[in-house]
């Protein structure tokens, strides 16, 4: 496969043929130059590195300008951006100065803290760029309610970073395997989890010399450089783990089941980060009038164990359950005893047979009390390539008029909205029977 | 100690040392080169391929200048918040990291100049423990450790030296 770099060098090694003098115009349009899109990148830490390497591989992109309030971060993305193009992009602190002074842009990749996706989402569409917002839309659902209505306004494309919704894996799961063939039967119950180590947990720390100056801090909406660093454990800025981790997955509920949830009960606590404003252990219950019928679904994401099989979200219906996860290793397909049997299924590539798990020794008295263990299956194939780049691929190839998003901002706002209620109902305790105005726009 | 005097065991030992040194460097270093090729054979269902990012195989192994990687990114970014790291420091490292151990395995192994090749790689090692000792890697600076005592010795029985290209220095 060949990727971006690949692509570059090849177009050299044409040019160095001649081709330059004989046919500019038609090597031109073979190096997709035609069709290249103008990129501003917003926002260069971690996450907007991981879209950069991602966005690397795509062909016809130009990374014309960079903005990142830290300029650790923007002189490390625009030395990254140097490396892949040649050239240095322009670079700015301020998002107002770039979209005043970059002319002949097309396109935003937003990948700022949570708080400010919001109000750098809307500036990008009403400058009349296409945006790539990473997820949660914002850390408040009428943050996220001013996207919708700002992409609408704006007529401009908006996906959100809810990458799943274009990974091949997700989508051969639903279409063929739940939704075609049915392998789960009725599904009743769903089950997911991102557990993560408490090493993995740990505030972050900076290097003083690095140190943003207040001022500049204080004009972003940061009080130090501590919570400049750890937004994510700050309610005025961040929706708090269930949002960080768990908005993954439970956007793949709602889309794989095809409707909304109706009601949230959740349960949190401060269980070992005392002085953190977010939760840190989270465990909330979905429940969903689907159309097949109702389905419960568990959801809990915990800071302070990797144990228990790390992230994943399963599938469970009376014929089989599906259990998937952006990691390979952690799929896998049961199969009830009682259900039709997948050879034909296996027969045609849909999915792989594992070895049958030993028989429980006949002398343990336990054993027979329990169901007999499933047979299980695998899915087939794995994702080829970084795990954002077929969603940047999918709206890339929308803002050149080739492909439909696959995550819009209304359909992300459908699926974050009931997540914004699962930290109130854990603060409070109690249930939240969703009224239509708690997941409209 | 004249090299007449060395014994045939002595003479076996400094040539072990140097070759697992040697060795040790020159992987170590290659493998900074290491990356993934994709995989491009698709999945096929009902006979038919159905994704060409959906493949059977994730990756395989392959050397690439591309690659190149001197200090892993995870272990940069912890860097990131060491007072005590100076970030020019650690960019100058990251790049030369890689192409040195080849040189110095190459150099270790030809016999070329063995007492300023060792003491160049002794003093990368003490490099390597430093940043390790910072993000309280215990058991990363035992191990390094263990390196620089083999080092130590190499130089120490340096007069056993034999099969070499270039003697001096």
């Amino acid at each position: 496969m060949m990727n971006r770099r690949d692509f570059l060098a090849k177009g050299s090694t044409a040019a160095g043929a001649g081709l330059v003098l004989a046919a500019p115009s038609i090597l031109k349009a073979a190096d997709g130059n035609n069709d290249k899109i103008n990129v501003a990148l917003i926002g260069m830490g971690k996450q907007g590195r991981v879209l950069f390497e991602a966005m690397s591989n795509i062909p016809g992109l130009h990374f014309q300008a960079v903005c990142d309030i830290w300029d650790y971060n923007l002189k490390g993305g625009a030395g990254k951006v140097r490396a892949l193009q040649g050239a240095m992009p322009n670079t700015y602190t301020d998002i107002d100065d770039l979209l005043e002074k970059e002319k002949g842009l097309d396109v935003a990749v937003v990948a700022t803290p949570d708080f400010w996706h919001s109000p750098h989402t809307v500036k990008c569409l009403e400058a009349g760029l296409d945006v790539y917002c990473e997820k949660m839309m914002s850390n408040t659902i009428e943050g996220a309610r001013a996207i919708v209505r700002a992409t609408e306004k704006s007529g401009k494309l908006c996906q959100i970073g809810h990458q799943r919704r274009s990974n091949p894996r997700y989508r051969f799961t639903l279409d063929h395997l739940i939704n075609n063939n049915k392998v789960c039967g009725t599904i009743v119950n769903i089950n997911g989890q991102w557990n993560r180590a408490l090493k993995s947990s740990q505030d972050i720390s900076y290097n003083k010399r690095l140190t943003i100056d207040s001022e500049r801090l204080s004009k972003y909406g940061f009080k130090d450089m501590h919570q400049f660093m750890n937004w994510r454990f700050y309610r005025d800025l961040s929706g708090g783990p269930i949002s960080d981790l768990g908005a993954h997955q439970i956007d793949v509920f709602g889309w794989f089941l095809n409707c909304k949830p109706k009601s949230v009960y959740a349960s949190g606590g401060n269980d070992y980060f005392k002085t953190r404003e977010h939760f840190d252990n989270v465990m909330a219950i979905f429940e969903y009038d689907a159309p097949q019928g109702p389905v419960r679904a568990f959801y809990q994401v915990l800071t302070t164990t990797s144990a228990g099989g790390g992230f994943y979200e399963s599938f469970m219906g009376t014929d089989g359950t599906v259990n998937i996860s952006e990691m390979a290793s952690s799929s896998a397909i049961y199969r009830e005893s009682t259900a039709p049997e997948w050879e034909d299924l296996v027969r045609r590539g849909y999915m792989r047979k594992k070895p049958a798990p030993p028989k429980p020794a006949a002398s343990d008295g336990v054993a027979s009390y329990e169901s007999a263990a499933p047979e299980e299956y695998t899915i087939p194939g794995v994702l080829n390539k970084p795990p954002h780049q077929p969603h940047l691929e999918n709206f890339f190839a929308s803002v050149r008029g080739n492909a439909k998003l696959n995550c819009d901002a209304r359909h992300a706002f459908e699926s974050e909205a009931p997540i914004f209620w699962v930290n109130p109902s854990a603060l409070k305790k109690e249930p939240i029977v969703f009224t239509p105005e708690q997941l409209q726009v | 100690m004249s090299e007449k005097n060395s014994t045939l065991g002595q003479v076996f030992a400094t040539l072990l040392l140097r070759l697992w040194l040697g060795i040790r460097a020159l992987q170590t270093g290659v493998e900074k080169f290491a990356g993934k090729v994709m995989s491009d054979q698709s999945v096929e269902v009902d006979g038919k391929a159905y994704d060409p990012d959906l493949t059977e195989v994730a990756s395989t192994k392959a050397y690439a200048l591309d690659n190149y990687s001197g200090v892993p990114a995870a272990l940069k970014e912890t860097f990131k918040g060491e007072p005590l790291m100076m970030n020019w420091a650690l960019n100058i490292f990251d790049k030369v990291l890689g192409p040195a151990l080849i040189i110095l395995g190459i150099t270790i192994l030809l016999g070329v100049a063995n007492r300023v090749s060792l003491l160049i790689l002794g003093l990368i090692y003490v490099g390597l423990t430093w940043g390790l000792i910072l993000i309280k890697q215990d058991s990363g600076v035992a191990w390094l450790g263990i390196h620089v005592v083999m080092v130590a010795m190499a130089l120490n029985w340096a007069n056993h030296n034999r099969l070499c290209i270039l003697k001096k220095w």
